[in-house]
């Protein structure tokens, strides 16, 4: 189809590469694009890195120029959501018009930040990380000589001590798990990420738990089991996100913590789809997943739109992702989930290696420290789950694209 | 017209993309097939080295976030970048490099 009405729910970067990839794939019908926040579609690794620290600025970081909405004639509704929706009429309400009747919907509705259900969270002086007004507020309080304390060391925590660090600011972080990042990368590179940041002076208190924030209006210290007490200017959380998936639910389409979709990012209702962080997807090679990563928003995105114009492809990205922290770059291709052996490439110490995740011999994922190339090249042989040896994968003269014959990866 | 400028020995393989300093700026070079082409070695996303990306056919993809270009033409092939790079006149003699900045 490339007439009648496509709406597109939700600002972000999925939204927003949804209305470009239905626009260049030669849709010329009518084009919604409905956004909770008042700014146009921007890029969110940024605010905890380069717009933080002041290196990027907001326009750099839109997904696309204000103007170029416009140009391609896509209605946008910045700073609204959907009132109602109904699937008998195929329509979706706003609250200032006409119900939009539409013949496709996608759903992109993104997540929001966890708040943590404890004693004093809504202290002025405790932020979360999620939008471009929140690291605004950050970047505010990140003063020289500042103390931070930054409750959470997943992503937003490990990128935020780095870029709060190179303004300055004295850090203190409160992780929970033994070692940072470990559901993510597990124990062998999270102990990695621990020394890297230690070098560069964070205090950190892993295994430790957030009792309460405390302080008289605003935030003067945080406190921890036994009793301890972290003073602090200000304190970020960092435990996750919810994804809002709430409209699924509403809408009677399958939710478990992610809305439910096929291979080709579609509810069961066949005029509605998925993209981005709220995606419950069945992948050809992991499974059922949900990601939550700017690479899953972007590719999950271009697919959905395709698959709406009659595309029929299935999403088989390799799930991707990078962190830059400090000088360095940390890059992870698959899913890790479940494995039971790890294989170095490189220096642990020195940190610079590459990382095999295993399960039952087969290879699931692959990270990197500053060696990108070994992620990319992992890849392919990732998605055609390859069986290497561990020599092969030790090697650092050995070529990774070789695990999957050339033949074979046309095919 | 710009004029050719050495960029040393020809050694990348086909196959592979590096970055070389012609008059002071990086150049990326990609062969393809024993042709070299020659683009701007800065990602116009969010500026890392192209070189040090990947090649698969004409498309070079960037190592820090994914962004592809057509080395070609320098078009953008897959985002987040927005915008093209820059491509320059590239040819071998005698075994050397020339690119016309």
């Amino acid at each position: 189809m490339t007439r009648g009405t496509f709406v597109v729910l939700g600002g972000g970067l999925a939204g927003a590469t949804a209305v470009a990839t239905l626009r260049n794939e030669g849709f010329d019908g009518r084009l919604v694009l409905i956004g909770a926040e008042h700014l146009p579609p921007y890029e969110r690794p940024p605010l905890s890195k380069g717009y933080l620290r002041g290196e990027q600025a907001a326009e750099r970081i839109a997904v696309r120029p204000e103007k170029w909405f416009g140009d391609q004639e896509i209605e946008t509704r910045f700073g609204e959501t959907a009132s109602a929706l109904d699937l008998g009429a195929g329509s979706v309400a706003l609250s200032d018009a006409d119900p939009i009747r539409f013949d496709a919907l996608l759903l992109a509705t993104g997540s929001r930040a966890r708040r943590p259900a404890i004693p004093g969270a809504d202290l002025s002086g405790v932020f979360d990380l999620r939008t471009l007004p929140d690291a605004d507020e950050i970047r505010a309080a990140a003063r020289q000589g500042a103390r931070a304390a930054l409750v959470g060391m997943g992503f937003i925590g490990a990128e935020l001590a780095a870029s709060l660090r190179s303004l300055g600011v004295e850090v203190t972080t409160i992780e929970h798990g033994k070692v940072p990042l470990r559901r993510a990368v597990g124990p062998e590179v999270g102990r990695v990420i621990e020394g890297l940041h230690r070098d560069h002076g964070v205090t950190m208190h892993l295994g430790r738990s957030v009792e309460g924030f405390d302080g008289a209006g605003r935030l003067e210290a945080v406190l921890l089991d036994e009793n301890e007490r972290v003073e602090a200017d200000f304190a970020v959380v960092g435990i996750g996100a919810v994804p809002n998936a709430e409209i699924g639910a509403d809408l009677g389409l399958g939710v478990d913590r992610g809305i439910l979709v096929d291979a080709q990012l579609r509810t069961i209702d066949p005029r509605i789809y998925v993209a981005g962080d709220i995606a419950s997807h069945d992948h050809p090679v992991f499974g059922r997943i949900r990601v939550e990563h700017f690479d899953n928003a972007l590719r999950s995105a271009e697919a959905a739109a395709r698959n709406m114009l009659g595309a029929g492809e299935p999403y088989s990205d390799p799930h991707w992702f990078w962190s830059d922290q400090y000088d360095m770059n940390l890059q992870l291709a698959g899913i890790t989930t479940g494995y039971d052996d790890f294989v170095v490439r490189g220096s642990l110490e020195e940190r610079s290696f590459a990382g095999f995740y295993l399960r039952d011999g087969v290879l699931i994922a692959a990270v990197s420290v500053n060696r990108a190339h070994d992620v990319r090249r992992s890849m392919r042989p990732i998605g055609r789950r390859v069986r290497p040896e561990r020599s092969q994968l030790e090697d650092p003269e050995f070529d990774l694209r070789t695990l999957v014959p050339k033949r074979a990866d046309r095919g | 017209m710009a004029e050719f400028q050495p960029a040393g020995p020809a050694e990348i393989q086909d196959g592979e993309v590096d970055a070389v300093e012609v008059d002071g700026r990086r150049i990326a070079v990609a062969n393809v097939e024993g042709t070299f082409y020659a683009f701007d070695d800065t990602c116009t996303h969010q500026g890392c080295s192209l070189g040090q990306g990947e090649l698969d056919g004409t498309a070079v993809e960037c190592p820090c976030h994914g962004s592809q270009f057509d080395v070609t033409t320098g078009s953008v092939l897959r985002g987040p970048a927005q915008d093209p790079v820059e491509t320059f006149e590239a040819k071998v003699e005698n075994g050397n490099l020339e690119i016309a900045l």
